[in-house]
């Protein structure tokens, strides 16, 4: 009996004892595929995967492939629906008058910018031996983030300078908001209004000032942020910004830091977006790889060769951006004929020379990596020279100092001297410039954007008019559903 | 202790050599009222473990009894025991006994929870269902036994498989966001509702056979689910498995089979039925004279659907007319068999029990399997020291089917996907690869070559630990488990899965949920008329769970069905998760004089799921009973009891997602073979419980003798702090954040009656009823905004119930061209309505009248038991039968109701003219997808749930061949169900996937069964 007693008294002194830890008992319960926050920002592999997210937040997000990269085009005139497609077919087709038809749309980037902000300001400062690693990251952070602000706002907002542009409001700054603090808790995520076009340009040229200090001779690996990239972005910035000088000069800072140099023969050029080959993306400042079997889950439905080349074999080249070839162009190269370019037939292709008489596909992304998957060139070398030419050009106000630049790339691409008409004005060098672009840049995001910070109106193939440029329509709509939950958030014009 | 327990068995065998000196027991057992004879009553003898059990004549004798005094008692089912103190020497004593009918409610115990209290002194919300209640009810299902016989415990069953799920809702719906799942516990265990099959509709309570099962109690309002704290808001339902009793070991065997099948069939078109509505379709849409010659249009048809779905002659010029409902539903055969063994001695009690079902649905495959053994054994340890085991392990399987929503490859909807005109097999026996969805989802292909089971092996088990410390203070320690595995398994062939070429998957998935609980009981009464009694307790409970997935596509032909005969793995996954609860809970109960009670209970739980700051929660509850019949103003000889209760008291919800109020980041992505993380969640420190304020005013009553007794109750819940997810900026990079912001209310009125109508020579007639009304509304949402405003079926809106339908009013049919009409907001006809401006508020999916109500008849060894239950007031959409059965648009199986069609100029019709599909009329709506008045349904019914026969056999027959009782029994479920709905089965009229209660796609209907069997007690 005695020893139950003294069994009696130390189970119940134990019991009781155990239970007064119950706070600590309910810690460490961990959730097996998600880790908390402290965990992510004090720990080397914690940013190390947060890095991985924000690159990978890239190659996941449409605005950052297909829109980047197909939207402008079609949007505008470089490519139109293959009859019995629809991808981008409300694109092609938006016009100016019908208010909530079909946009380019990318708030969504915000998501990258999270990361961003994550890795620019709430990471521990002693989680690297080495800070120059940390130094790195934050570099990559502010370039992304510049990045991911300037594709927002050229969609929301008018450039600088040409806020005056739309005809229904006299002068509308409005950009997008600006976020550069890591929302770490519920008061961050505070409900803001649409800085100006101005600050947001301010903020994204601060942003890189600094990642550029950061990232000082880091040029070696371009599938991650460089240097060079970072000027590249400068220039294209300057350049929307009108400050012509600028991008002139940081264009050239890019061409300096970056180590390849121009394409110059036929199968140079015509292969450089060819994953197969070994000069593949020579050229990109800035090349996003995609791993075609474990990444690759959404491009056989929405990525930029499945509505091009491959696949749905949608938006096909037209006939007005062919024609803006010579026959003698190594670029010509990017061009084939639709039923070859497949690779991963989705649809027995029909009807291709409606859109372009030769019925050619364009191959700048074609999946030659599998699964219909392109690694994705965010910037190439040759817009440099173009931006360098157009720079000068302003700058000095004279064609002919852009020339040498314009030149630099037209003989590595093997059409020779810019013919003297186009020096004949201002006017002439910039629809010169505008075609060149075209020829170079095509379906890699330009066009809409070109035209829309050049005040241009937007055409369809055929010469007639699809958008005005003081149309409303040439800014996206902000949307309901976004200003539902944000009060602050102001519509841009024509859409309320 | 060793020492004490030797000596026994010494004194034992001692006491057997004795024999010589010993005495006689003997006498008649009879009834007090009627003087008959009660046969296989118990007399026992406990402290020399002694007993026997009356013959024919009521006559009992118990022989070789020591000299001495002993406590006898006399047992009976039914009848009050009896102790008598008998002193025994060396001849024959004789004692007769009289006992009574045992109809007082009132006196029963009531497991509350950590402890049992007498009925008398409740001052909560409880109901009761006792295994008298549920003898001869052939269920699989602990909570099917609960359905219609607990006022204000709603309970449907999700699906007709054998083995399937239940919803169980106890006063009201009162979260939108949070699990609305009560609390159950088995045997003190707390059951884990995670990680169930994916394959079929379960339960893990499967593993209880009810045959085990003694009582279940439902805690209903918040002072009575109180001390379950943050895990009651939705109430608690307590299971009681039965004991072993001291007296001689008690073998029961039972066997019984049945046959289960579809309680109700639709009527569809016949094909040729189909071809003439087809024709003059196209001939009065072609401009054809209203009842002119349709014929050639007809041929149109008749042509395409050969060409569509084949002929199964040879020929091929004859079109099938296939009854898909005869092809996928069919009779299934149950079978169940259960032993038991219970007795015991004073230290020792035990129960032991077996059982295996077998049972199969009605849709093709699908089946039931249990074995499951229970033990359950109570034993004094040493004197005040008592300790009991409770385990039960079960391994069951399903063959499940999938259902619940508009799948091709789902037999429920498959019934009504395939058109008359579609048949299984060619005239050469091989599959018809023209079924509706094609070869893969023909329902022949479906039946044949898909596989879907899933195994559970489970262990429910409690070990508890007493020492009474002195007359007033005990302690309780327990520890609880509750394992559940269950493997997953699916194989479809290459001709199911053709892309694949076939393919298997397998899922493990396990769940630990281990709990232990150290309470301290108190127990004293002061001056005679002070009694105080209660307990403080500390409680830990860890829930762990985990799955892993995997799959592999390719298989080598139909030999094998396992991953390794697979070319390529597609799937393997697994995730794991955990979630932990710390509390402190107490109870005082005073009882003044046997009239006023007061009862105080509080819980504090701390809950890993909740965020740092708010954590910890406090669920006090107060209560109070005055027996109103004990004063002495109240002296009427008809009233023996009258008790009114009043409680007010809070519970929680905890039941959300594990690690909902965290700052997560999640394993998404990868770059240059890194794998990214990224933050999903933002953090939520101040993440709460939902919490359930309830006040609760009861009356008990007991009449005439006990002949009338039951309870009445009326409460108000409010549940507040309700979690909703508020949307964010997008710019903060994310998308929402659950918040606790809004409230519900549930208020109700809850009666039971029993009554004992006739006791008279044998003849007894009893009756039970219980109905309980209740109202829902929305109180509070974020910032006061609708939520899916013009939503048809899932708004939710302040002021309305949850579930409210918003439809136009549907204004019939035009006589004059047979078109579809509405009603517009102003109430003039319209052929386009639009829904956010026309609707009305039309019904909702709240059954507010629910209940049930039952008679049983006996006489001598016959009795019949009849039990009805039945639901008032809820209504529904029937998704799959309106939008695919309604028209032809699909080609699908056509209802009936397109017979009742306009067909000439003054026709006036429920159903517009014939259409082919689409909206046949320029500038009218479609009338297959404008929802109106006329698509909602009245989903109330009522039941005969349960009617059995039983019959004893006389004692001078059983005793002859050596056993104490011998019962056939005869019994069906779902027999006849009264209702207006018109499709399968109105019990299954919602979607288990959804809080709104008002919509239903596909389910799989409940079955009806009839069983028969026989019970031999020995």
């Amino acid at each position: 009996m005695k020893k139950f007693k003294t069994l009696k008294y130390a189970l119940v002194v134990a019991l009781f004892v155990g239970f007064t830890g119950c706070d600590s008992m309910l810690d460490g319960v961990e959730p097996s595929t998600s880790v908390s926050s402290e965990v992510v920002l004090t720990s080397e592999d914690g940013v190390n995967a947060l890095r991985a997210s924000m690159y990978s937040k890239i190659h996941e997000n449409f605005s950052m492939h297909t829109e980047y990269f197909v939207g402008p085009s079609a949007f505008s005139d470089e490519t139109r629906n293959r009859p019995g497609s629809t991808r981008y077919q409300a694109l092609n087709n938006a016009t100016g008058t019908s208010g909530g038809t079909a946009h380019l749309n990318n708030w969504g980037l915000y998501e990258i910018i999270q990361d961003a902000n994550l890795l620019i300001g709430a990471v521990d400062p002693s989680v690297f031996e080495d800070p120059a690693t940390l130094d790195q990251y934050r570099g990559e952070a502010l370039a992304l983030r510049a990045f991911a602000m300037h594709i927002m706002v050229r969609v929301y907002g008018y450039e600088p300078g040409n806020f005056g542009q739309g005809d229904l409001e006299g002068n509308w700054d409005a950009g997008i908001i600006i976020r550069t603090e890591p929302t770490l808790d519920l008061s961050d995520a505070d409900l803001r209004p649409r800085s100006t076009v101005n600050e947001v340009y301010t903020q994204i040229l601060n942003d890189l000032s600094t990642a550029k200090t950061l990232l000082a001779g880091r040029n070696s690996d371009n599938r991650y942020i460089t240097e060079a990239f970072v000027d590249g972005l400068t220039a294209r910035v300057n350049l929307y910004a009108g400050n012509w000088g600028a991008a002139a000069t940081a264009a050239q800072n890019a061409i300096d830091n970056f180590p390849n140099s121009l394409e110059n023969t036929a199968t140079g050029v015509a292969d450089m977006f060819d994953e197969r080959t070994s000069n593949a993306h020579s050229e990109a400042l800035f090349l996003v790889v995609i791993n075609p079997d474990t990444e690759g889950g959404g491009y056989n439905n929405s990525g930029p060769a499945t509505y091009t080349a491959d696949g749905f074999l949608a938006q096909l080249p037209t006939q007005f951006l062919i024609d803006k070839y010579d026959a003698a162009d190594h670029r010509l190269g990017w061009y084939q004929d639709c039923t070859t370019t497949q690779l991963n037939p989705l649809t027995s292709p029909t009807n291709c020379d409606a859109i372009n008489t030769n019925g050619f596909a364009i191959t700048k992304f074609r999946g030659e990596k599998g699964n219909s998957v392109d690694d994705l060139p965010m910037m190439r070398l040759s817009e440099m020279y173009l931006i360098r030419a157009e720079g000068l050009a302003k700058d000095q106000n004279n064609p002919a100092a852009g020339v040498p630049d314009l030149e630099t790339l037209r003989t590595a691409r093997n059409v020779g001297a810019v013919p003297a008409s186009a020096l004949a004005s201002q006017q002439a060098f910039e629809d010169f410039i505008l075609d060149e672009r075209m020829r170079e840049l095509g379906v890699e995001g330009h066009r809409f954007y070109d035209l829309k910070r050049l005040q241009r109106d937007v055409r369809n193939p055929d010469g007639s008019l699809k958008m005005r440029a003081e149309s409303y329509r040439i800014l996206a709509e902000i949307g309901s559903g976004l200003r539902n939950v944000n009060d602050q958030l102001v519509e841009n014009p024509g859409y309320e | 202790m060793f020492k004490k327990l030797l000596f026994t068995v010494f004194a034992l065998l001692l006491s057997a050599s004795a024999y010589a000196q010993s005495g006689t027991l003997t006498g008649q057992i009879t009834d007090a009222e009627t003087g008959e004879p009660l046969i296989g009553a118990t007399v026992y003898i406990e402290s020399i473990n002694r007993g026997t059990q009356s013959d024919v004549d009521g006559n009992y004798t118990i022989t070789g009894v020591d000299a001495g005094t002993y406590t006898v008692s006399y047992r009976y089912v039914g009848y009050v025991t009896v102790n008598e103190v008998v002193e025994i020497g060396s001849g024959t004593v004789t004692r007769n006994v009289e006992l009574s009918v045992d109809v007082v409610g009132l006196d029963e115990f009531v497991v509350s929870g950590y402890a049992v209290q007498q009925k008398r002194e409740v001052t909560g919300s409880i109901s009761t269902v006792s295994s008298q209640d549920l003898e001869n009810v052939s269920l699989q299902n602990t909570e099917s036994l609960l359905q219609g016989r607990a006022a204000g415990v709603n309970i449907t069953t999700t699906s007709g498989n054998p083995g399937g799920a239940f919803r169980v809702n106890i006063r009201g719906n009162g979260s939108i966001n949070a699990a609305t799942e009560p609390l159950y516990i088995v045997d003190g265990v707390q059951i884990s509702f995670a990680q169930l099959s994916s394959q079929a509709s379960t339960s893990p309570l499967n593993t209880l056979n009810p045959s085990d099962i003694e009582s279940i109690e439902v805690l209903k309002d918040a002072a009575s689910a109180a001390i379950y704290g943050a895990q009651a808001a939705a109430g608690v339902v307590i299971i009681t498995t039965k004991d072993g009793s001291a007296g001689p070991t008690q073998i029961t065997a039972r066997a019984e089979t049945g046959v289960r099948s579809l309680a109700n069939n639709v009527d569809y078109i016949s094909s040729e039925q189909y071809v003439e509505y087809m024709g003059e379709a196209l001939a009065l849409n072609s401009g054809v004279t209203p009842g002119g010659d349709y014929s050639s249009y007809e041929d149109i048809y008749r042509n395409f659907f050969l060409s569509f779905f084949g002929s199964p002659v040879e020929a091929g010029d004859e079109l099938a007319n296939t009854n898909w409902q005869d092809f996928i539903f069919d009779e299934g055969v149950t079978q169940k068999y259960n032993v038991s063994a219970s007795g015991g001695n004073s230290a020792t009690t035990f129960r032991i029990s077996g059982g295996y079902e077998s049972t199969e649905g009605t849709a093709f495959n699908s089946d039931f399997t249990r074995l499951n053994l229970r033990t359950n054994i109570d034993h004094e340890l040493a004197q005040n020291w008592r300790t009991s085991v409770r385990l039960n392990i079960s391994r069951s399987g399903q063959t499940g089917v999938c259902q619940d929503g508009n799948f091709i490859n789902c037999p429920p909807s498959q019934a009504m996907f395939e058109a008359p005109m579609s048949f299984p097999y060619l005239f050469d026996g091989s599959y018809n690869p023209n079924t509706r969805f094609g070869e893969p989802f023909n329902p022949a292909v479906v039946k044949n070559e898909v596989d879907r089971e899933n195994t559970v092996t489970q262990i429910l088990s409690s070990i508890r630990l007493q020492y009474q410390a002195n007359d007033w203070l005990s302690f309780n320690g327990s520890m609880n488990v509750d394992y559940r595995n269950t493997q997953d398994n699916q194989y479809r062939s290459a001709i199911a899965a053709p892309s694949q070429n076939g393919w298997i998957s397998f899922a493990n998935r396990n769940v630990e949920n281990y709990q232990g609980n150290l309470i301290a009981n108190l127990s004293k009464t002061f001056d005679g008329v002070h009694a105080v009694s209660g307990f403080v307790g500390t409680e830990y409970r860890s829930d762990y769970s985990e799955s892993q997935v995997t799959r592999g596509d390719g298989l080598p032909g139909p030999f094998f069905t396992v991953l390794s005969a697979t070319s390529t793995p597609t799937t393997a996954s697994g995730i794991n998760s955990e979630w932990r609860q710390a509390s402190y809970f107490g109870n005082v109960d005073y009882v003044y004089d046997e009239k006023y009670i007061l009862k105080l209970v509080a819980r504090y739980d701390g809950n890993s799921r909740f965020g740092q700051d708010t954590r910890w929660g406090f669920f006090p509850s107060v209560s109070a009973g005055w027996r109103i019949s004990e004063e002495d103003f109240l002296n009427i000889d008809a009233i023996n009891e009258l008790k009114l209760r009043v409680g007010y008291g809070t519970t929680g919800n905890s039941a959300i997602g594990n690690f909902a109020a965290r700052g997560l980041y999640s394993a998404s992505g990868s770059y240059l073979g890194s794998t990214g993380l990224r933050p999903t969640q933002l953090a939520n420190a101040n993440l709460g419980w939902e919490e359930a304020k309830e006040i609760n005013v009861g009356l008990d009553y007991e009449l005439f003798d006990g002949r009338l007794y039951g309870s009445i109750d009326a409460y108000q819940k409010d549940t507040e702090e309700l979690l909703f997810g508020r949307p964010l900026p997008s710019d903060s990079g994310y998308g929402s954040i659950t918040e606790n912001i809004g409230s519900v209310r549930n208020t109700g009125v809850e009666f039971e009656v029993n009554s004992v109508n006739v006791v008279r020579s044998g003849f007894r007639w009893q009756t039970r009823f219980n109905v309980a009304f209740s109202d829902n509304e929305i109180l509070e949402l974020p910032n006061g905004d609708p939520i899916g405003e013009d939503a048809l079926f899932t708004s939710l809106i302040e002021g309305q119930p949850i579930g409210q339908i918003q439809v136009v009013r549907w204004a019939g049919v035009n006589p004059a061209d047979g078109r579809p009409m509405w009603y517009d907001a102003d109430g003039n006809i319209t052929y386009t309505p639009t829904n956010s401006v026309d609707a009305v508020n039309y019904k909702d999916g709240v059954a507010n009248t629910v209940g049930g109500f039952g008679n049983t008849i006996s006489y001598k060894g016959l009795s019949l038991d009849a039990f009805f239950q039945f639901s008032f007031g809820q209504w529904a959409f029937p998704n799959t039968d309106y939008y695919f059965t309604r028209t032809p648009d699909f080609l699908m199986n056509l209802s009936t109701e397109v017979l009742e069609r306009w067909r000439m100029p003054g026709d006036v019709t429920s159903y517009p003219r014939a259409i082919t599909g689409g909206t046949d009329f320029a500038e009218t709506a479609n009338y297959r997808t404008q929802l109106s008045t006329a698509s909602i349904y009245n989903a109330s019914y009522i039941r005969l749930k349960n009617i059995s026969l039983n019959y004893s056999l006389p004692d001078r027959f059983t005793q002859r061949v050596g056993l104490n009782n011998v019962t056939f029994f005869a019994s069906a479920t779902n027999l006849v169900t009264w209702t207006a709905w018109p499709f399968y089965d109105p019990e299954v009229a919602f979607s288990p996937n959804d809080i709104y209660n008002n919509l239903t796609a596909a389910s799989y209907p409940t079955e009806r069964q009839v069983n028969a069997g026989i019970e031999i007690q020995f």
